[in-house]
């Protein structure tokens, strides 16, 4: 076990190393903000992958950090903090937030409970649309300042190497916390929160509070991503926030395995990337969109990482069945 | 001796239905309690109430004397109250490790957040071993909870809950679908934890010769009424009950 870990973690740094070598210009840029998403895609991971919670509100929660961002490192109010510091606090400002919605919205259950966060995404929108003070109306915010590191100011384009080092490391950090809820006594809490919520209870869970760390959790993610995608971008608009978009999210982790830790990031390089490689079709993305994910709920429900193991059992059952047959044929020779 | 669970006038009605009627009775340590009484009796909605699932219209429950009526249903789990159910629930989708944690979890209280920075809860290794050498099968930790037959799984759910250190246990139908070598290796199981636990289990069963061998002392409910208490003489002696049981015709 420590072994594999050990390749894997030489297997990710080799990965961070190599790319910038092939990728340039705005592919590079594309994948910047694949992995940026894959982040927000992480809290899906936690509410539906690990809790079973079907919520759209990760957008939200990403707009509120981008916003969150633009006006406190522009001075729009008055304030300017450096950059770096505004990164930190916003995933910790919006946990705080997450909590306090999770709080109102989980006294709803199952359907109710993504019918509530769909209502939040357009409420959300229209604020974001439409209040110039804070959201810039539909203009957006733009001049953002890009992200300073200890002195050091990342190169404006956001196809710099050092943008993808960054949101790289970002993304194995997330990775490695989702991965520790996965086999922490909250994993097994959510895990049994999905399967049977009765049956929870008296495993002493408290089903609804779970429930809302879980959303906290993912706010915070959502948020982060939303900071690093404004400073990224250098600039905000409401677009990005709307029902559309919340349903991207949801198809990005499903694709790649709403459970599997590497397959959210494939998931989001997929949903991020196909796009920019069909430009010509690009007015029919929705469609395409709309397919995808009853093509996904009916035939791989698990997504990629599914499929993976299933290829894996069949291999390990054809081993079985062959070792079992070389075992017979052994015996007559004898 | 002091019980460890005592009901006082417990109703419940639902709707129409009264699925609980004043129903009195206690339980006291280190002993197996048969709960019994014809399908429809209102065996599982009275586990249910003990559990905190449904909320009694009527009447209290204390638990070592402490009134835990109005406590929800994740808090009583804590103080206390072990269950299995009549079909198995587990980690649909995780292996055995993890299901037998959701055990143990209960038994630690670590919390959310020293569980997430690495504080493991307490080895519950040896004490496995001892409850599957009662339980007599061995299963591959990694294993998907599914790839164990039904009886097997029924038999892990009473483990699960024996791991939460519970001081009552609700068991609900622990033979249903059990083979006879099965049903033995349930109740050493039970009567390990009422015997050298010393946990106060409630057994809900329509197996007769289960639970005339281990039950100390039987409740007989019948259209969410007591229609009968003692031990396992008595009972099989009353005439309430042989008639609720054979179909009797003037059960008033």
């Amino acid at each position: 076990m420590k072994f594999k870990n050990l390749i894997g973690a030489g297997l990710i740094c080799a990965i961070i190393l190599i790319v910038p070598q092939f990728l340039h210009g705005y592919p590079m840029t594309v994948v910047n903000v694949a992995l940026l998403f894959a982040i927000t895609s992480y809290g899906i991971s936690v509410m539906l992958g690990m809790g079973g919670q079907l919520s759209f509100a990760a957008v939200t929660f990403m707009g509120l950090g981008a916003y969150f961002v633009a006006n406190t490192t522009t001075g729009r109010l008055g304030i300017t903090i450096p950059t770096m510091l505004a990164l930190v606090l916003t995933p910790i400002v919006f946990a705080g937030v997450a909590f306090l919605v999770g709080l109102v919205l989980l006294k709803l259950k199952g359907t109710y409970f993504t019918f509530a966060t769909i209502a939040l995404v357009q409420v959300a929108f229209t604020f974001f649309n439409n209040y110039s003070p804070l959201f810039g109306g539909p203009d957006g915010i733009s001049g953002i300042p890009t992200l300073t590191f200890f002195d050091h100011s990342f190169r404006s384009s956001g196809s710099s190497n050092e943008w993808f080092y960054f949101i790289s490391i970002s993304v194995v950090l997330v990775a490695i916390v989702v991965e520790r809820i996965r086999r922490s006594q909250l994993g097994r809490a959510l895990a049994s929160i999905r399967d049977n919520e009765t049956a929870a209870l008296t495993f002493g869970i408290n089903t609804y509070l779970t429930k809302v760390i879980a959303f906290s959790i993912a706010g915070a993610f959502a948020s982060f991503s939303g900071a690093l995608w404004v400073m990224h971008g250098r600039f905000v608009g409401a677009d990005m926030f709307n029902f559309l978009n919340a349903a991207q999210f949801i198809i990005m982790a499903m694709l790649g395995g709403v459970n599997s830790t590497v397959g959210i990031v494939i998931g989001a390089l997929l949903v991020t990337g196909l796009p920019e490689l069909f430009r010509a079709f690009q007015g029919y993305m929705q469609l395409f969109w709309g397919v995808a994910i009853i093509a996904l709920m009916v035939f791989m429900p698990t997504g990629l990482a599914g499929i993976k193991d299933m290829i894996v059992e069949k291999i390990r059952k054809y081993k079985v069945c062959a070792s079992r047959r070389e075992g017979d044929a052994d015996a007559t020779d004898s | 001796m002091q019980p460890i669970l005592r009901l006082e006038g417990i109703c419940k009605q639902f709707g129409g239905v009264t699925a609980a009627k004043d129903i009195t009775f206690s339980m006291t340590p280190g002993q197996v309690h048969g709960l019994i009484g014809p399908n429809g009796a209102g065996k599982s909605t009275l586990m249910n109430i003990i559990s905190g699932i449904y909320e009694p219209d009527w009447g209290s429950i204390y638990l070592n004397e402490q009134e835990i009526t109005k406590i929800p249903a994740y808090t009583r789990a804590r103080m206390g109250i072990g269950r299995t159910f009549q079909t198995p629930r587990f980690l649909q989708r995780s292996n055995i490790r993890d299901n037998l944690l959701i055990g143990t979890d209960l038994a630690d209280q670590t919390g959310f957040l020293k569980g997430f920075f690495g504080k493991k809860g307490r080895p519950f290794d040896d004490e496995l071993a001892e409850l599957m050498e009662v339980a007599k099968f061995t299963f591959d930790w990694n294993d998907n909870v599914n790839s164990l037959p039904f009886g097997k799984r029924k038999l892990l759910e009473i483990v699960r809950s024996m791991l939460g250190h519970p001081k009552v246990m609700l068991v609900d139908e622990p033979a249903a679908g059990l083979n006879n070598k099965e049903i033995e290796h349930a109740m050493d199981l039970l009567n390990l934890a009422a015997q050298k636990r010393g946990i106060g289990v409630l057994l809900i069963e329509h197996s007769m010769d289960m639970i005339m061998d281990i039950c100390s002392d039987i409740v007989v409910i019948n259209f969410g009424q007591v229609i009968g208490m003692g031990g396992p003489k008595e009972i099989s002696q009353n005439k309430a009950v042989i008639d609720a049981y054979l179909g009797g015709d003037d059960l008033a």
